[in-house]
């Protein structure tokens, strides 16, 4: 029963999947393109956010529930820090409402057919090619904008108990903003790195409360903040995968 | 004074307690960047870490970018804990 969900799931919720994001992108790209040259990174970042949502409805359908839990947001901009085990990661965050994202993401993504247009011009930063300065102004920058900034502090999917690295949590001090831990437990097991099988499996997602730079002083109190954040988030992905 | 065996030992503590590295990972000719996928944010932290470590300074007057491998990085602290011991 469950290969058979599987070939389901692979073949026809992964083709209608992919269907949602070429058509969708398709009918967005004119519209986009007439946007004010000014306002169009940001047109593009709520494009993203649509078919993000898109994409969990999809999830829906192929997996056994998914389950949101969501803590209240602070007011302003924020960053989000997630584990991460699975391509489907990053659409997981539509299911949070955040709707002007800056992702700051490895360069690879950047030089994808099709997404490389969307990264660029929605303005996401490409972590291997910017240096720590440029990446600070960027989200400064950003910030004013309104957006939210977000990373995967792992930096890859391949190993999804790797540490977090510091980064995000260097910005989040230098920025003073607060860190909102995202957990998004299952989809390694729908779909791992390296496979493209959709398997069923139960996705739980879920927001903590936010982490404030002020409660990590000291110079490296960024990577006691990443310590805990990591532990915070795999604790509960731990927890949710036994059950 | 402190030992090269001490050294090597404080130092690979310390990287396992930071940065989640495992004992076989730790070798002399691993190198920080393609090895122990160190970005330059870890290094200056690793820097920190290790300054806290060995009470010296390891930031003023020294190129850390000819720190390629741990070997290097327990020649660069051995040379610093002595130059600090005189």
């Amino acid at each position: 029963m469950e290969r058979l969900r599987t070939c389901f799931n692979t073949f026809f919720i992964g083709a209608a999947a992919l269907l949602w994001l070429a058509v969708s992108a398709a009918v967005a790209a004119p519209f986009l393109w007439l946007t004010a040259a000014d306002q169009r990174a940001r047109a593009i970042r709520k494009f993203v956010y649509v078919q993000s949502r898109g994409i969990v409805f999809f999830m829906r359908l192929a997996g056994r529930g998914l389950r949101v839990e969501k803590a209240a947001r602070p007011s302003g901009s924020c960053i989000l820090a997630a584990n991460h085990a699975s391509a489907l990661d990053l659409y997981t965050i539509g299911a949070f409402g955040f709707d002007n994202i800056l992702y700051i993401t490895k360069g690879w993504v950047f030089k994808l057919p099709f997404f490389r247009y969307v990264m660029n011009g929605a303005g996401y930063i490409d972590a291997e090619k910017t240096s720590p300065q440029e990446m600070l102004n960027a989200c400064e920058n950003a910030v004013k904008n309104g957006c939210d900034i977000m990373l995967f502090p792992q930096g890859s999917r391949k190993n999804p108990r790797a540490r977090f690295k510091s980064g995000a949590f260097y910005l989040a001090e230098q920025l003073d903003l607060p860190v909102i831990p995202v957990a998004i437990a299952g989809t390694q097991k729908m779909l791992p790195a390296g496979s493209f099988a959709i398997r069923p499996a139960r996705i739980v997602l879920k927001t903590f409360p936010a982490v404030y730079p002020k409660d990590y002083p000291g110079e490296l109190g960024h990577l006691r903040m990443a310590q805990d954040i990591k532990k915070q988030i795999m604790d509960f992905v731990d927890k949710e995968n036994e059950k | 004074m402190i030992t090269r065996e001490e050294i090597i030992k404080q130092t690979n503590d310390a990287l396992k307690k930071e940065f989640e590295f495992k004992d076989e990972q730790l070798v002399p000719t691993a190198q920080l960047k393609d090895d122990l996928c160190l970005d330059s944010l870890d290094a200056v932290d690793m820097v920190v870490v290790l300054e806290q470590k060995f009470g010296v300074t390891l930031r003023q007057g020294y190129d850390l970018r000819t720190i390629v491998t741990l070997n290097d990085l327990y020649d660069f602290i051995e040379k610093l804990a002595k130059a600090h011991h005189k």
